[in-house]
């Protein structure tokens, strides 16, 4: 990860676009993305997909978001589950533990804040960490398979430098804990299923997944309209 | 009760005098009995109060600022905190007691009743008075007082700016008051987030007497629930339950400023002073104008899926660039349709300004609306005004009065006292137009054509308060929902039962829906009870003569007006359901004692 050099993907992940009404869906924020998405980048065969770098993240519609801050409650109690006898139910949603967190402004504007999920990693590249011989890994990486930001307690030395740079360089998703230093509120996108985007009472919030280097990417309107429309009116999909 | 489920078990109080800080247990009998917010609040007022006649302004009367079991937790929409105080602002007709006045609370939704809790506490009690300006500052266990000179005089939009400035987290969850409580202005609020406010009741000037400027609060933490498992899956239901049905959509749109011309059309608004209950101009300065004009977006409270706070920005006229919340129902109607103004920009002005001051929406659109009767009948004159031509409609006038009022600069130190002290002053048959009960002024529903509205009004603990509810059982219920932290306009989103199922799985004590009614009825007799103490009767409990006297002349109401036998009768029965003397108001022994409340028997005589 982090090698694909690719500038629309690079504005992309830097700053969450503020959409319009208009660019979304109206029913369905997954849906919404995934127009916009679908644009940008269709993946090919899945046999190749897995191999292929793919890209995921929360956007935000900041002219839908209230404030309300259900979002934080949801992702608190996803993310923080607790043990009720044999069973690991939800939390009780407390706002604090939240990987994602929304600054009131006044005059009234709400910035929910988390994890772009930023191409080129600024918190990695701070983390000091040599990386493992055999992983690749420093202290901090990026899960393969969830596509988040991970933190590797075992060799994290609490330097706190990933989220000075976050801070510094992105919007400071990163909290280090109070008490050890160690990374924290880095979004897990909740096994696929992110529960802010899935509660969010306004739809303020979408999950974007795209398979970047997608095989429409870069090219001219005209030669993508030519492959969509092969694809859409002439092709005769295997039944 | 040994165990206590669903709250923090603690109470902090701070000592402005002393500055000693002490945090407190909270007794389980209390917390099962009294719930929280309100109704909690009420019972450390009472322990407080040990006997009437306290100055409501002297350091002894505390304010509580009170969360509910829900507060903290993601409940839909429960994000009410209950400022509990003796209030400054009323008195009974006929008292022993020079200070005697009722209890007063007043709601405010947003974000500091769930941060109160965040902080780990079940309320905050402010006693004693600083000797200079302080504001407090609560995060976790931290509590600390600092100096508030510099903000000392700084009205509010600004000062919450400042103040998060100066505390350098954005996270902090402030309230505060504004020139008009540091000045003691009898009606003065206590605002959230520049806009929103724990407006009636006189709260912001209790907090002004005690030199405290604001409270900044963070936390860290989440009330315990006794029954996890149950309560998350009530959540799940609660959440399904507000998804796209029509409450949600009707509140999301226009919030409350569809009543706007609802209301008007029903005969029900407060206009020109309470004359009419119909503004022929009300479109102009409705939900719809507004959305069209002023409305920028739609913003929520904690976890609610409502959002029916609109914020906007004027574009056009004198006050473009002004940018700010409304208008909604009550600031709508009170500063606009009361006052004659349809002037949909300038209404927005006087909206700002009043909640800049830190006044109470009501209570001021109520005084305005008193004092251009009053200038239009030649009661009092330009000069009486500070040279103000005060005439219905006009804005810039308004804007000036309203200044005024909070600096308490010439008429507005006796228009801070409220109607009745007007009335009293100006004389004549000005106090048939005060349109106040126990001087607590009428909100932005017309009494004309309701004799349910009227028993509301004319009833209410704190006063005339639209809210209240128009008998016992609808009263009781708005007291507990005041107790447990829900809005009350979120209410019937929630399916029959699920609320005391909810409070159930958090407390760890099975509700059933008598105990639901009748904590709500525990608290409004313990309100009560005070108010009686203090000499409140049931003369006490009226309305201005307008309501009989003069019949409604414009509109598809016309011609509705109350009728004096009718409403006597009516509350004779109100008096019998409650079980309080049909005479007196007094409640009865039985009744006080079949709640629980023994403890207040001695002091009322039984």
């Amino acid at each position: 990860m982090g090698k694909v050099k690719d500038s629309k993907l690079t504005i992309l992940s830097l700053a969450p676009p503020i959409l319009t009404r208009r660019e979304f869906l109206k029913s369905s924020a997954v849906s919404g993305s995934a127009i916009l998405v679908s644009a940008l980048f269709i993946s090919r065969g899945s046999a190749q997909e897995a191999s292929r770098p793919r890209y995921a993240m929360i956007l935000v519609d900041y002219n839908k978001c209230t404030g309300c801050r259900t979002c934080e409650t949801v992702c608190s109690a996803f993310n923080n589950k607790v043990k009720v006898g044999e069973e690991e139910l939800p939390g009780l949603g407390n706002p604090y533990l939240s990987n994602i967190r929304v600054l009131a402004f006044n005059p009234d504007v709400d910035i929910p804040v988390a994890c772009l999920m930023c191409r080129d990693n600024p918190c990695i590249e701070a983390c000091p960490v040599e990386p493992d011989p055999k992983t690749g890994r420093k202290a901090l990486y990026r899960d393969e398979k969830t596509l988040a930001i991970k933190n590797d307690l075992a060799r994290c030395i609490g330097c706190q430098s990933c989220a000075d740079a976050c801070r510094a360089k992105r919007v400071g998703a990163i909290i280090p804990n109070p008490r050890t230093g160690y990374p924290e509120r880095m979004c897990t996108l909740c096994d696929g299923d992110p529960q802010c985007v899935k509660y969010c009472p306004y739809g303020a919030l979408s999950y974007v997944v795209g398979q970047i280097d997608g095989r429409h990417y870069g090219l001219s309107p005209e030669k993508i309209a030519e492959r969509l429309t092969e694809l859409w009116y002439y092709h005769q999909p295997a039944r | 009760m040994e165990k206590l489920s669903g709250y923090h078990g603690v109470i902090l109080e701070v000592d402005l005098t002393s500055g000693k800080v002490d945090k407190k247990p909270l007794s389980p009998e209390d917390a099962w009995r009294f719930v929280g917010g309100r109704g909690l609040g009420m019972k450390l007022l009472w322990d407080r109060l040990k006997k009437s006649r306290l100055n409501p302004l002297s350091p002894e009367n505390p304010l509580i600022f009170m969360s509910g079991p829900f507060s903290g937790l993601p409940v839909p929409s429960a994000s009410r905190a209950c400022v509990v105080t003796k209030s400054p602002h009323t008195s009974p007709l006929k008292s022993k007691y020079k200070f005697a006045s009722t209890i007063s609370y007043a709601n405010v939704g947003g974000f500091i009743g769930p941060e109160i809790r965040f902080a780990g506490y079940d309320g905050i009690i402010i006693s004693g008075k600083s000797s200079s300006p302080v504001y407090l500052v609560i995060e976790d266990d931290r509590v600390e007082l600092r100096e508030a000179k510099k903000f000392w005089g700084m009205k509010t939009d600004e000062f919450d700016r400042k103040l998060t400035e100066e505390l350098g987290d954005r996270r902090f969850k402030t309230c505060y008051i504004g020139p008009a409580g540091e000045n003691l202005v009898e009606y003065a609020a206590i605002l959230h987030t520049a806009a929103r406010a724990a407006g009636r009741g006189g709260v912001g000037c209790v907090m002004g007497s005690k030199n405290l400027k604001a409270i900044a609060i963070r936390g860290t933490k989440v009330p315990p629930v006794a029954d996890h498992k149950r309560f998350i899956t009530l959540l799940e239901e609660a959440r399904q339950g507000f998804k796209g049905a029509p409450l949600t959509e009707s509140w999301r749109r226009y919030g409350t400023a569809s009543s706007i011309v609802t209301s008007s059309d029903a005969g029900s608004q407060a206009v020109k002073n309470y004359r009419e209950g119909t503004f022929p101009e009300a479109a102009q300065i409705s939900g719809v104008a507004a959305e069209k004009r002023i409305w920028v977006r739609d913003f929520a409270c904690f976890c609610c899926p409502l959002a029916c706070k609109k914020s906007g920005a004027v574009r056009s006229g004198p006050y473009a660039g002004l940018v700010h919340d409304g208008p909604e129902y009550e600031t709508g109607t009170m500063l606009g349709a009361n006052l004659l103004i349809s002037d949909l920009e300038g209404l927005m002005k006087a909206i700002y300004d009043v909640d800049d001051y830190g006044l109470d929406q009501i209570s001021t659109g109520n005084v305005l609306g008193f004092l251009m009767e009053a200038y239009e009948k030649g009661y009092i004159d330009s000069a009486f005004l500070d040279g103000l031509d005060l005439k219905w409609g006009d804005v810039p006038s308004t804007i000036q009065m309203i200044g005024k009022i909070a600096r308490r600069e010439g008429v507005g130190d006796l228009a801070s006292k409220g109607v009745r002290a007007l009335a009293e002053k100006i004389g004549q048959d000005s106090s048939k137009f005060a349109i106040h009960v126990k001087g607590h002024e009428l909100a932005a529903w017309n009494v004309h054509v309701s004799t349910s509205r009227a028993v509301c009004y004319a009833t209410a603990n704190r006063g005339a308060c639209h809210l209240n509810g128009g008998n016992p059982r609808s009263q009781n219920n708005t007291a507990m929902n005041d107790c447990t932290g829900l809005c009350s306009f979120a209410q019937g989103g929630f399916r029959p039962g699920l609320l005391r199922e909810l409070l159930s799985s958090i407390t760890g004590e099975e509700w059933t829906d008598e105990d639901y009614a009748k904590t709500g009825e525990r608290v409004y007799n313990l309100e009560k009870a005070m108010n009686y103490r203090e000499g409140f009767r049931r003369e006490d409990d009226n309305l201005p003569d307008r309501f009989f006297e003069e019949p409604l002349t414009v509109g598809p109401k016309k011609g509705a007006v109350l009728n004096r036998d009718e409403f006597s009768k009516i509350m004779d029965n109100y008096y019998q359901e409650r079980g309080w003397d049909i005479k007196t108001s007094k409640p009865s022994s039985e009744k006080l004692k079949s709640l629980g409340l023994d403890f207040v028997l001695k002091e009322i005589g039984s």
